[in-house]
């Protein structure tokens, strides 16, 4: 096991980028290594040296071997774990845009909040945000019908809008509250938001199961037909209690389907 | 409103020029010119062939209030020397050459350039601007990013309807205008392209349309529609989903839709449906409200969803003459329409990251090329507050607030008044704006400028310079 510790020493204002950084492209490195690398910047690469100090510990015949610590303010830290399919990165402190986009295995943990897009694209693995996350959290590229495609994410706090935008498979569980459009376009997958949920999610799904264990403030014309169902088993998992089943989105002849807490929906009944 | 008396005292007419104002890009303008000799060839007073170096704009007819105020001229607001701002925060006068080489010593030594605006100059000038952003890495962006950008990842996400004005003036018979005011936007719009004009299969003009408004507001263009949908703020996207879904058969559940009673919505559906030839235009009220890009991605396909009965098409109402211009230049040469950062070294587009707003309130760039555009009347103030912090370079030819954030100054020309250019019509069709009079001696061409810088930081960075596109 290789254990690679970044003790931040300096914060740039213009975002470092960290998407050479993965267990798959460090797992050989040595200390020699990090000292030499130069990290993207900007428009130019600036000594990583400058920015992080970095402790190496032990060896790794394989990605899967790695475990990255990452310490310091990372808000200006972008792409952490991106595109990595195997380790263990855990980031202590909140971090900025697309961490764990298009990661297809390994585990990411944020002991903070994560800026948008985090999960973009995923494929595989597990990414937990221990805080909160913004916009398209497991979201498509701007323009693709596929989003997240597999993999879990577990989110703490709340999530921005469009989360799990075009999702196609995999997991997302949020334990706080929801903003907008959550779900939209999507195929495939699994949503449970915990606590509550602003406007319209599922807007335009085709597949798939959403999941709302709080109260939802509007709901769109596209989910008219229900059921009341108890306990029910939603994509292998065993839910309890009363729920409002939809199918929908109709707008678009959807046949997903939209879980409300019966109790606290009442209105929607 | 004051009458005014016509402008008789002109010397020369110069015909069909474009109006470089809206995206409509009028092209049936004439200016009326004071002065001056012209270049060229004239024929009855009509400025043939060429312009007229040292004229003067006074009067310009068929154009909209609007077009009008800004090809007039307005020399008092006018840039026309290059400055640089000195130690005291003051504007002075600096030659050519100085200004030239400070600004490309700043762009060609810095780390986050960004290089905004472009939706006021040509394609021409476009061209040399792509190969130093290029060159250097910088953040290429317009004002897409504070407008029509929702709209254009809309368009990626749903495809896009297309359609020319040509095609609404001949054939519409249903018009919807949604979350724009087009009679004070965009004044022509109605009259030379959608509502007023007599077209081949619609001879009778107004009268063989219907009008259809659909805005929270009931604004002037509302008020000479035949039907207002004066839905809730923010609920666009509950709106035409519940519209997609009565097309699609299904029975309305609830009585009342965004604010608007089902009743009308299925009655609304029912009429879209019967239309011959329906033309969508959508405005900032759709790109801006609660859903963003969803709702003009939900508009696309409700368009998509009508064509099954009838034909639609869809054209979102552009503000300035060629925004729609670098969208297109862009995600031509590039891939992506806007937002383009060139800082690896190969072009990437994600919104959020690489728009300029997001930049500037991330506090990220350290010099900031500004071009035919004002950010300092229309930028957020946390945005505005870093461009009075870093090095600011102007290239425009009025006096604005921009000018006040600016370090350096370099004036250019007014397109389609004082250079020629290319511009793309917010309907995608292109059109080649003429020049009419000569510039001010001591202002450059925007694409002379742009050129310049290029072949500047070139040298700074020991490249061989090369000519942009040729």
């Amino acid at each position: 096991m290789k254990i690679v510790t970044f003790n931040q020493k300096e914060i740039s204002q213009i975002g470092l980028e960290f998407d050479e950084l993965i267990p798959d492209k460090i797992y050989q490195w040595e200390k020699k290594d990090f000292e030499k690398y130069e990290v993207p910047i900007g428009n130019s690469r600036f000594p990583l040296r400058d920015y992080f100090d970095v402790d190496v510990e032990g060896s790794a015949e394989f990605p899967a071997d790695v475990k990255i610590i990452i310490n310091g303010d990372l808000t200006r830290v972008k792409y952490i774990g991106s595109a990595m399919s195997a380790g263990e990165i855990v980031a202590n402190s909140s971090v900025d845009l697309h961490c764990g986009s298009e990661m297809s295995g390994g585990e990411i943990t944020v002991n903070g909040d994560a800026e948008s897009y985090a999960g973009r694209e995923m494929t595989g693995g597990l990414l937990t945000i221990k805080g909160n996350t913004r916009e398209f959290c497991g979201a498509s590229y701007i323009g693709d019908w596929r989003g997240m495609t597999g993999g879990t994410i577990m989110i703490h706090g709340s999530a921005g809008k469009q989360l799990g935008e075009c999702l196609t498979g995999g997991e997302i569980y949020v334990r706080g509250d929801c903003d907008i459009l959550a779900g939209i376009h999507m195929t495939k997958g699994y949503i449970q938001i915990d606590g509550d949920v602003t406007r319209w999610p599922g807007g335009q799904m085709q597949g798939g199961s959403i999941v709302i264990n709080g109260k939802l403030s509007r709901l769109l014309e596209g989910f008219i037909d229900f059921e009341i169902v108890t306990n029910p088993e939603v994509s292998g998992k065993q839910l309890k209690g009363k729920y409002i089943k939809y199918t929908g989105d109709i707008a678009r002849n959807g046949k997903g389907n939209l879980y409300l807490d019966a109790d606290k929906n009442r209105n929607f009944l | 409103m004051v009458y005014e008396e016509p402008i008789t005292d002109y010397d020369y007419k110069v015909e069909n020029c474009t109006c470089a104002f809206c995206g409509c890009n009028c092209d049936d303008l004439v200016y009326l010119v004071k002065g001056g000799e012209v270049k060229g060839e004239i024929k009855d007073g009509v400025v043939v062939s060429g312009y007229v170096d040292g004229g003067h704009v006074i009067g310009v007819r068929h154009a909209c209030r609007l077009g009008a105020s800004k090809v007039m001229e307005d020399m008092d607001q006018r840039l026309l020397v290059p400055m640089i701002r000195d130690e005291k925060g003051n504007l002075v006068e600096v030659d050519w050459e100085t200004a030239l080489d400070k600004a490309a010593e700043l762009i060609a030594n810095s780390v986050r350039p960004v290089f905004y605006g472009w939706s006021e100059t040509s394609i021409e000038t476009m061209h040399y601007g792509l190969e130093l952003g290029e060159l250097v890495g910088a953040v290429l962006d317009n004002q897409a990013t504070i407008c029509h950008g929702p709209s254009l990842q809309g368009v990626q996400n749903a495809g896009y309807p297309v359609m020319t004005l040509g095609e609404v003036k001949n054939r519409a018979d249903m018009i919807v205008y949604t979350g724009n005011n087009a009679m004070n936007s965009h004044p022509r719009h109605l009259g030379r392209y959608s509502v007023f004009p007599r077209g081949y299969f619609r001879k009778r003009g107004r009268f063989d349309r219907t009008i259809v408004t659909m805005d929270p507001r009931y604004t002037d263009t509302a008020k000479m529609s035949d039907i207002w949908v004066g839905f809730e703020q923010n609920g666009d996207y509950e709106f035409y989903n519940a519209m997609r879904a009565v097309l699609r058969g299904k029975k309305l559940e609830k009585d009342v839709i965004s604010g608007i009673p089902k009743e009308d919505i299925e009655e609304l559906v029912e009429a879209m449906k019967k239309a011959q030839f329906g033309a969508l235009f959508f405005g900032l009220g759709l790109t801006h409200t609660l859903s963003k890009q969803r709702n003009i991605d939900i508009a696309i396909n409700l368009v998509q969803d009508l064509n099954k009965f009838s034909k639609w098409n869809l054209i979102p109402m552009r503000g300035h003459f060629n925004v729609n211009g670098f969208n297109i230049f862009m995600a031509m040469e590039q891939g992506f329409p806007y937002g383009v950062d060139f800082a690896r070294g190969y072009p990437r587009y994600m919104n959020g990251e690489t728009n300029t707003i997001d930049l500037l309130t991330r506090e990220e760039p350290d010099v900031f090329l500004v071009i035919a555009a004002d950010p300092g009347a229309h930028f957020p103030s946390g945005a505005n507050r870093h461009l009075a912090n870093i090095p600011v370079i102007q290239i425009d030819i009025h006096w604005g607030p921009s000018t006040e954030l600016a370090d350096i100054v370099l004036p250019g020309s007014f397109i389609a008044v004082e250079a020629a250019g290319t511009s793309y019509r917010m309907d995608g069709v292109p059109i080649y704006m003429k020049k009419a009079i000569s510039r001010p001696e001591t202002t450059r061409d925007d694409e002379w400028i742009v050129n310049e810088l290029l072949k500047r930081v070139q040298k700074i960075k020991g490249i061989k310079p090369t000519v942009a596109g040729k």
